[in-house]
């Protein structure tokens, strides 16, 4: 019979005036996978540093094992059997596998620490869970799936009773969801409490025993996932019944708008990144390029934006080529480009609403001369484009590092649409971002291409990329392994290209492009 | 982490100034007792000094330079570079200043233009040298600006030392530059020194404010990489700034060379410490070029007011220099000035 | 004129002792900067630690008090970046210059107001450190004029420097510290006190600055003079930057500017004016720069400085 293995009572955690969290009470039973949904802001990220330690609430309690636990820092709670894998991995890329698991558990001969002793224990603690990993390798040049099980052996290095997951899936590959499930059914066999968080639906399905959703800092429902269903889940998260799939009318593709022949970014020494890329997005159709994070994407995306110059091979936007000329000149040919990271690249948090939506369109007329600015006209542009996307902001003066990750890729997309380029690239648009935004950022794409604008989207979610695109590309390894038309495209396919695995895809006839 | 967490921007908030003022000069205040001096008379003495209407000639004169190289360092900074080589580029505007009034062969007020020109262009393209350095080597402009700096004040020393010497003194200094090249005085020490000086803090402040050039810089500074991801051309940019900001510093150092000294004399140019001063107060305002221009007004008031302190008091007044660091400090440690807000 | 007649025994002597500040400088500025603090402060560090050393050799009539009160009032002024970079989460590069001009105008002002004098302050009060003799090896070429006739600070700059690199390398505490300035939050996710680290880190490196200082005024002649310290920090922090925070390597790129700056002595003494020897170290420290930037540490480079700027 199942025990209580972690139970959280009437928990609150506020920021100010926003409470975070609100009277949360969660009941974990020991041995089992208990998700914990909700969409991005219902307060997860929160609920789960409050739980590993990180941070102490502002009332409520925690009880592990049925004692009340006040933890002082995450030690404590390591001390107590929580262990935590982070979304964005907590590791140290330029020291080895042991130095990461053993790291403020060192064992020691003399002072110093025993290097062979540590690589033994971790090399033991890796084989009984069938984590397969090499100690001594650099974190640093692990993959993705490789880098999350160093993270799984921290926790297990510690014990860990209780291991948090916190959407441990963002960056794996199906395959590779796979056999973190299997490690996942290896630790429940060993009567270890999986604590799930995440927003992926077929996922809580597949592996959880129980469901807890969270939506708006309260919990609103508590299911057995063999008893319920996806939409009954969804319903919770979003408080409606949302529509899953994307309504379009087929392409009609036009004459070609970008261009990329033999396009190569070398590194220093060995593989290149991008090797011999050959693309052609044409007007009026949505290309999708599926794959997994880190199989050259970014330097792609950066050779094709005017962000790097390429090493070998041609750029054209509408027929200019712009090979290896800057961001100003391929924008002046035609893109618009929507960044992977909206903080770091896609604006200024500190400068106003007004000021970042200016950017791209300060040298034309009517914001400028060319060498004076018209204030009221950017303010104008601004307020026009704030409420024809919904961006919810007090005033276009005030600055965007305070809003919300929807309203703020909200920003990025109104500035970057408003441009009407034929060629809009998209990387990554809908992550960290809500539902609601989810849905009108993704009508917004197919409207451009409905409008006639060639739309190149990357991103690492193949529900997106299977709901939006036209065609699929796949990218795997710096080169374009295969090339599908939607119909044909399905996840199982997909990610097994995604893989590398070309044969056993079955793609009978198929040629890469 | 969630989106939706408060972030605090930092930004210098204006009654953090006061306050760190206040706290300034009650450090100042302790040290003065402890090493058996009057506080209150000090504090006196350099408020007489600065503000007495008898003094603003000399306050105002202070200013000029202080305020022309608070410019210096504000301009780059807006845009988030570091210029700390000053120095190298102030000393490399008086020498050319004093070479190009001592041997051009032109008549009164077209020998000053032609003066202060090749001085602003020289420290110009002395200054943009560590941009390019950036550029091509990606050696760091608060690296290489520092350490161009010394090779200038090592060869302007040497030449204004043996072959620029005026052998007439036994002193290091040129000879005395002919009145043709001198600036135009207002009244006491002031000269036309200060009208160029407040033309170019109006260009400065409306380039900030109103044209297409300032809103590239403001953007850089706070997040380059959207800038350049925006389409703005990051390392003509960079020149562009250095440069300029280069030009002002040539601009200062002819000023004083034409309109004060009228002649270059080893080492005077930078015994004022107006860089230092300067830098200090552009780091206060972030850049801002209206807080920066304010930030230097202050300090400059400060400085006359501790000569006036050290003439009237045995107070030292490299005082007022402790003062300007616990204020920084304190608003660098309180108020989080300087940190980059993206 | 041979290259073998530049080099003099007393020239290899004077530039061993010269470089003891330096690499006491740099070694804390690594330390700080593997920690993830950059400290570009050492230039007024070691002016109040060569302040500190005359002041306390002074009143003690002592050279051992003169390192004493260096160390302890340089750690004293440490705490401003210690805690101001950490706690406060104050911008280190602002902090670090006003660091410097508050040590200058204190310095300045406490010669002013203690001794009466200003610019240079010597008097046969002052007790300077010992050189220690090794009669052994003293007339060995080479290996009497590094090793022999230095203080005891210098011996401990370099005894320092290999104990600091094997804890950094070989020690939890070094592994711990790495792992703070690689990534603090990771850290902090591994239950360590990242502020502490910093902070203490911070404070242990002013100390040995403060060393560096004493040896500065009490190693050589026993005086203070206004800016004393006279780029020496600055050339720490490049020393740093071209070690890429690897004790070791700094060390190294200390002894290159150590030889540098001989050579312009002795250039000196060969009739070149001081004014142009003097910017020797600067010109070679720019030429290094441009030669060491290669890609792939320009981008480490512009990662760690002009993050910070």
């Amino acid at each position: 019979m199942s025990t209580i293995e972690l139970e959280a009572r009437s928990i609150v955690k506020r920021y100010g005036p926003l409470v975070a969290n609100d009277r949360i009470d969660l009941s974990v039973l020991r041995g089992q996978v208990h998700a914990v949904m909700g969409e991005n802001g219902a307060g997860k990220s929160t609920l789960m540093s409050i739980l590993y330690g990180m941070q102490a609430p502002d009332s409520g309690q925690i009880l592990l094992r049925g004692a009340e636990m006040r933890y002082r820092s995450a030690l404590d709670a390591i001390g107590a059997g929580m262990g935590m894998v982070h979304q964005a991995f907590k590791l140290f890329n330029s020291l080895t596998v042991w130095e990461n698991v053993v790291y403020g558990m060192e064992p020691t001969r003399f002072g110093f620490i025993d290097r062979r002793e540590a690589a033994k224990r971790v090399a033991t603690l890796a084989e009984r869970y069938s984590l397969r990993v090499d100690p001594n390798a650099v974190v640093g040049q692990l993959s993705v799936g490789v880098r999350q099980r160093v993270e799984i052996l921290k926790a297990l290095y510690r014990d860990a009773r209780v291991l948090i997951l916190d959407e441990p899936t963002a960056v794996l590959t199906p395959q590779e969801r796979d056999g973190l499930f299997d490690i996942i059914r290896n630790l429940t066999a060993d009567d270890r409490t999986i604590l799930f968080v995440t927003h992926k639906l077929h996922e809580v399905m597949a592996i959880t025993d129980r469901v807890t959703v969270l939506r708006d800092g309260k919990v609103v429902d508590r299911m057995v996932t063999s008893e319920t269903s996806a939409r009954e889940i969804i319903r919770a998260m979003t408080g409606r019944a949302v529509n899953l799939t994307v309504e379009k009318r087929p392409a009609e593709p036009g004459a070609v708008v970008l261009e990329a022949r033999g396009l190569t970014v070398a590194t220093d020494g060995g593989k290149p990144v991008v090797d011999h890329v050959d693309l052609s997005i044409r007007a009026g159709e949505i290309v999708g390029i599926a794959g997994v994070a880190g199989n050259g994407q970014t330097e792609l995306i950066e050779a094709l934006t005017g962000l790097r110059v390429p090493d070998g091979g041609t750029v054209s936007i509408q027929g200019t080529e712009v090979t290896a000329l800057d961001v100003e000149r391929h924008r002046d040919a035609g893109l618009a480009y929507i960044p992977e990271d909206r903080a770091t690249t896609g604006t200024a948090l500190a400068a106003s609403a007004a000021d970042n939506l200016a950017m791209g369109f300060q040298r034309k007329p009517p914001l400028s001369n060319g060498r004076l600015l018209d204030a009221s006209a950017m303010t104008t542009h601004a307020k026009r484009l704030i409420e024809r996307f919904g961006v919810k902001i007090g005033s276009e003066q005030l600055a965007v590092g305070t809003l919300s990750g929807g309203n703020l890729q909200k920003v990025v997309v109104a500035r970057e649409l408003s441009h009407a380029a034929p060629l809009l690239i998209a990387e990554q648009p809908t992550r960290g971002v809500d539902v609601g935004a989810i849905e009108f950022i993704h009508g917004q794409l197919v409207a451009e291409r409905d409008r006639g604008s060639a739309v190149l989207l990357i991103s690492a979610e193949l529900t997106e990329i299977l709901a939006l695109s036209d065609r699929v590309l796949v990218m795997f390894d710096g080169r374009i392994l295969a090339e599908l038309p939607a119909a044909e495209a399905d996840e199982e396919t997909l990610g097994l290209l995604m893989a590398g695995r070309v044969r056993d895809a079955h793609l009978d006839g198929t040629e890469a492009a | 982490m969630s989106e939706r967490s408060v972030r605090t921007l930092r930004f210098p908030r204006i009654p953090a100034v006061p306050l760190a003022i206040g706290i300034g000069i009650l450090i100042g205040g302790l040290l003065v007792l402890a090493s058996g001096g009057d506080p209150i008379a000090a504090y006196r003495e350099i408020l007489v000094g600065a503000l007495a209407p008898s003094n603003w000639p000399n306050t105002l004169n202070w200013a000029v330079p202080l305020v022309g190289m608070t410019l210096v360092a504000a301009l780059p900074l807006r845009g988030g570079m570091v210029n700390l080589g000053g120095d190298g580029q102030l000393v490399i505007g008086g020498l050319v200043a004093a070479m190009a009034a001592l041997y051009l062969p032109l008549p009164g007020p077209l020998l000053i233009a032609a003066s202060i020109l090749c001085a602003m262009v020289a420290s110009g393209l002395y200054a943009s040298l560590a941009a390019w350095g950036e550029t091509r080597f990606g050696i760091p402009m608060l690296i290489s600006t520092l350490l161009l700096s010394y090779p200038a004040i090592g060869i302007a020393s040497y030449l204004v030392g043996f072959p620029l010497r005026d052998m007439a003194t036994g002193l290091a200094q040129t000879r005395m530059i002919p009145d043709a090249a001198r600036l135009p005085t207002i009244s006491g020490p002031l000269n036309i020194g200060l009208i160029l000086m407040i033309v170019v803090a109006i260009a400065v402040v409306f380039y900030d404010r109103r044209t297409v050039g300032g809103y590239e810089l403001r953007m850089r500074g706070l997040n380059a990489k959207f800038a350049g991801y925006g389409g703005v051309r990051l390392a003509s940019q960079q020149m562009r700034v250095m440069f300029a900001s280069g030009a002002i510093a040539g601009l200062v150092g002819a000023i004083l060379v034409l309109g004060s000294l009228y002649r270059y004399q080893d080492g005077a140019l930078l015994t004022p410490g107006y860089t230092w001063s300067g830098l200090m107060a552009a780091l206060l305002a972030g850049g801002a070029p209206l807080g920066a221009i304010a930030a230097g007004l202050f300090f400059a008031g400060l400085q006359t007011g501790g000569f006036a302190m050290q003439r009237e008091t045995a107070i030292p007044r490299v005082l007022t220099m402790i003062l300007q660091s616990v204020i920084i400090l304190f608003l660098a440690i309180r108020h989080g000035v300087g940190r980059k807000s993206s | 004129m041979s290259l073998m007649s530049f080099i003099t025994p007393s020239l290899v002597n004077s530039a061993v002792q010269s470089i003891t500040p330096i690499l006491l400088a740099a070694l804390a500025g690594t330390l700080c900067g593997r920690v993830g603090v950059f400290n570009m402060a050492m230039e007024g560090q070691l002016l109040v630690g060569a302040f500190a050393a005359v002041v306390g050799s002074y009143a003690t009539g002592s050279a051992l008090g003169g390192v004493l009160f260096a160390i302890v009032f340089t750690v004293l002024f440490s705490l401003i970046l210690a805690y101001g970079a950490t706690v406060f989460k104050g911008d280190s590069v602002v902090i670090c210059i006003g660091m410097n001009l508050l040590a200058a105008g204190l310095t300045a002002y406490l010669l002013r107001q203690m001794f009466g004098v200003s610019g240079t302050f010597s008097d046969p009060g002052i007790v300077g450190l010992t050189k220690i003799r090794i009669d052994a090896i003293n007339t060995i070429p080479w290996i009497g004029w590094i090793f022999s006739r230095q203080t005891a600070i210098t011996w401990l700059a370099w005894i320092l420097t290999a104990a600091v690199t094997i804890m950094m390398f070989r020690t939890p505490l070094g592994l711990r510290l790495r792992g703070v300035g690689e990534d603090a939050s990771a850290a902090g996710t591994m239950g360590i006190d990242v502020t502490r680290y910093r902070v203490l880190t911070v404070l242990f490196a002013g100390g040995l600055t403060g060393l560096g200082g004493a040896q500065l005024s009490l190693g050589t002649v026993s005086i203070f003079s206004e800016d004393m310290s006279a780029g020496r920090g600055w050339i720490a922090v490049v020393a740093v930057m071209l070690g890429r925070n690897h004790p070791l390597w700094a060390a190294l790129a200390c002894v290159l500017f150590g030889v540098a700056d001989a050579l312009s002595v002795r250039l000196q003494s060969q009739g070149l004016p001081n004014q142009l020897t003097d910017i020797v170290p600067y010109v070679v420290t720019l030429l290094a720069l441009a030669l060491s930037h290669r890609k792939r540490l320009k981008r480490r480079a512009a990662e760690t400085i002009t993050a910070h700027a």
